[in-house]
């Protein structure tokens, strides 16, 4: 039993550690929020030191790094900006499946593209049907490949897309019957709409995307034709230990700012880090955030071993956000009245916090399928 | 809302009021919170900054003060925040100089609710200094817009409440009548120590009223949801978060009925009061996370109002007096 991380790793998170604290300037982001506006060149130089794909192969422009070493990136980024950490650790969202599943021609056109901030990718997914599994967007087979119609919401960055993968029923009894689609964002019958103002992680608008009689090659299908179901929970599960190394970022960013103002903000005649109601928030919400640290550092361990556990990946997901809330809840408290202004950077935090609790699995689903995992299905 | 009557319904008739008693103003806050209408802030108009012109006033004061703050033609604010005194008050700093019959104020005010449109505000000062006791240095004057001096700093960003003003106010040799003093030179400390348990009862009233309005919207949403019931495994486990939030919810009206009828009694509320503050106010953000994740994706959008309230009651355990400062008071009392 080893819990050290390597000498490179040390040295991947210190390198992501002194990017994020040299480019992402709070008041920018603060703007970008306001904006809920993508931060373009953040993102740019970020990919042009390598950062958003890392753990690509390099011969598709990465270092073939692992889910653990993308993991202590995204956490570094996210701990000193809770908005620009998230909306550069999406910037490349369904390159995962392309990385695991895709052929080698469709690696050699994605990764180099998200890996060197020269596009965005997005995994249109979700639909607005309540039940996730139920995907009514729909790829007929014709003689000329596959005609997909239907509508896809909550996709991350859709505007902005110049891929996207699209999870469609390719026959009559899905979920069996499903298969993904990497789609040009440019094909002719997708349309695009923006689904408002956030709450939180602004910098990554959402978007409704509509199929009109999309007609996409037969090569357009990412790995096995038929096995879409398989491959997005595999996705979804490597997308869980992601948003668990986010909420980890969020978390300690949060207690980071908590604690510093602690010592410095004065009443009574001395730093409230004095009082024992500020020290006993900040001494929980420590415990929730390294418990959770090794539960998501043991979840992208076990990826990176080849064996994903379904378990751990969830109880990573589950706990990283949910500390990110609970530290970015207290950290917003200890602040005070300050804190609940924006220009405290922290309610931002706090914002990104339940924002990225909501992201694509949301508490409850995410305690059901857990409960699942350890009990089997309920009768 | 002054026109109709909704403002301090419980000033006397010769004031311009409606005569009325406490309740209907509580009332009023309550239907304003379950409407999701923060940003008027009529409570604190109504509830927590006109009871100290009537409590502490002259009749000369509140003949001339009052009739306006019950038709809406003055806006009232409060001011006792400062940049380094927030939950330690007796530490301010803004001074109340008295020359002949006029006082010069010098001092910041911050996250003073009300700051931009505020007509009068009730100003916490030091009118001495070293009396042995900081809170024997502090009195209560009033200062009306337009007062030489007076003037408002910036209107401040924040998560929520967007519909409303919280700023900085800014005095530089700010000139006020002697006669704009509110009750006695030296005592205004314990003024705000009377008054602000009505506020922190205003807070509660919101606070709970704002869990019932996420939690009634909630369900109909989820009622909405055709699928909701076809994710039989799921909903039997949120059928138990549901449960516990209503019974949270219901215990909480229970807990505030009851302090509501004893506040209105006269009797001393210190200790329920602190309590009913800080834990309605969590309450209401334990139960506006829990629904937002009810609401799925749809809850991190600003399309739906449940998103606002989720911002705006974040505000509740800060306000009027923090959740930390709830927990002394209550130790306090309890003698540990």
């Amino acid at each position: 039993m080893d819990f050290q991380l390597t000498g490179e790793q040390r040295d991947i998170q210190t390198a992501a550690r002194e990017f994020a604290l040299g480019e992402f300037d709070p008041d920018m982001a603060m703007e970008y929020d306001a904006k809920q506006e993508f931060p373009v060149s953040i993102w740019k130089k970020a990919c042009e030191l390598g950062f958003l794909g890392a753990r690509f192969p390099e011969e598709t422009g990465g270092q073939g790094c692992g889910l653990l070493d993308h993991s202590l990136i995204i956490e570094s980024f996210c701990r000193q900006d809770s908005g620009m950490g998230t909306a550069l650790a999406l910037a490349g969202f369904g390159s995962e499946m392309i990385l695991r599943h895709g052929r080698e021609d469709q690696k050699a056109v994605i990764l180099p593209l998200v890996a060197r901030g020269q596009g965005i990718v997005t995994a249109a997914v979700l639909e607005e049907a309540p039940v996730f599994s139920s995907i009514e967007t729909a790829a007929r087979a014709t003689d000329h490949g596959y005609v997909i119609n239907g509508a896809k919401s909550f996709v991350t960055l859709g505007a902005m897309a110049s891929y996207m993968i699209v999870a469609c029923r390719s026959g009559p009894d899905a979920p069996h019957a499903q298969s993904n689609f990497l789609l040009d964002a440019s094909l002719g019958g997708i349309s695009i709409s923006g689904m408002g103002d956030k709450v939180g992680m602004r910098m990554i608008p959402v978007d409704r995307i509509t199929f009109a009689d999309v007609m996409v090659p037969e090569d357009s299908i990412v790995g096995r034709n038929q096995g879409g179901d398989e491959q997005l929970r595999e996705f979804l599960t490597e997308v869980r230990i992601e948003t668990a190394a986010m909420g980890m970022g969020i978390a300690q960013g949060a207690w980071d700012r908590a604690a510093a103002y602690s010592k410095k903000r004065v009443q009574f005649g001395k730093a409230i880090v004095n009082f024992g109601a500020i020290r006993n928030k900040l001494a929980d919400t420590y415990l929730d955030i390294q418990t959770a640290r090794l539960i998501t550092y043991k979840a992208a361990w076990s990826f990176d071993r080849g064996r994903p556990d379904a378990r751990e990946t969830l109880m990573a997901r589950m706990a990283a956000t949910r500390a990110a809330y609970r530290a970015a809840y207290e950290a917003v408290q200890v602040f005070g009245g300050y804190g609940y202004m924006t220009e405290a950077h922290i309610e931002r935090f706090y914002r990104d916090a339940k924002a990225l609790e909501l992201l694509l699995e949301q508490a409850p689903i995410q305690r059901a399928l857990l409960a699942d995992q350890l009990l089997g299905e309920a009768q | 809302m002054g026109g109709q009557g909704y403002l301090c319904p419980w000033v006397e008739k010769r004031y311009g009021g409606a005569g009325l008693g406490l309740e209907y103003s509580f009332i009023i806050t309550e239907e304003m919170a379950y409407a999701g209408v923060h940003g008027l802030m009529a409570g604190l108009h109504s509830d927590i900054v006109a009871p100290y012109i009537h409590a502490f006033g002259t009749d000369v004061q509140k003949a001339r003060w009052l009739p306006g703050c019950v038709s809406g033609d003055s806006i009232l604010a409060v001011a006792m925040t400062e940049p380094d005194a927030g939950s330690d008050l007796s530490s301010i700093r803004t001074t109340a100089v008295r020359q002949a019959d006029t006082y010069i104020i010098n001092g910041e005010k911050i996250y003073i609710s009300n700051a931009m449109l505020a007509d009068l505000v009730v100003v916490a000062c030091k009118t001495q200094q070293g009396s042995g006791s900081p809170h024997k240095d502090i009195s209560l004057i009033c200062v009306e817009e337009g007062s030489p001096g007076f003037s408002r700093g910036r209107n401040l960003e924040k998560t929520g409440w967007h519909s409303q003003d919280t700023g900085e106010l800014i005095f530089r040799d700010c000139k006020v009548p002697a006669a704009n003093l509110l009750g006695e030179e030296g005592k205004g400390f314990y003024y705000m120590m009377e008054k602000l348990q009505q506020e922190r009862l205003v807070s509660a009233i919101m606070s709970q009223a704002s869990a019932e309005a996420v939690l009634k919207m909630t369900l109909e949403f989820l009622s909405q949801q055709k699928g909701f019931r076809k994710a039989r495994n799921e909903h039997s486990m949120s059928q138990t978060t549901i449960v516990e939030m209503a019974t949270d919810v219901e215990i909480g009206r229970t807990f505030l009925n009851s302090l509501i009828r004893d506040h209105l009694g006269g009797g001393e509320v210190i200790k329920k009061v602190s309590m009913a503050k800080w834990w309605t106010a969590e309450m209401a953000n334990r139960v506006a996370s829990l629904c937002l994740d009810l609401y799925r994706d749809y809850g991190y959008l600003e399309d739906y109002k449940i998103g606002r309230f989720f911002r705006d009651v974040r505000a509740h355990p800060i306000y009027a007096g923090t959740n930390e400062i709830m927990k002394r008071i209550i130790a306090k009392v309890l003698g540990i």
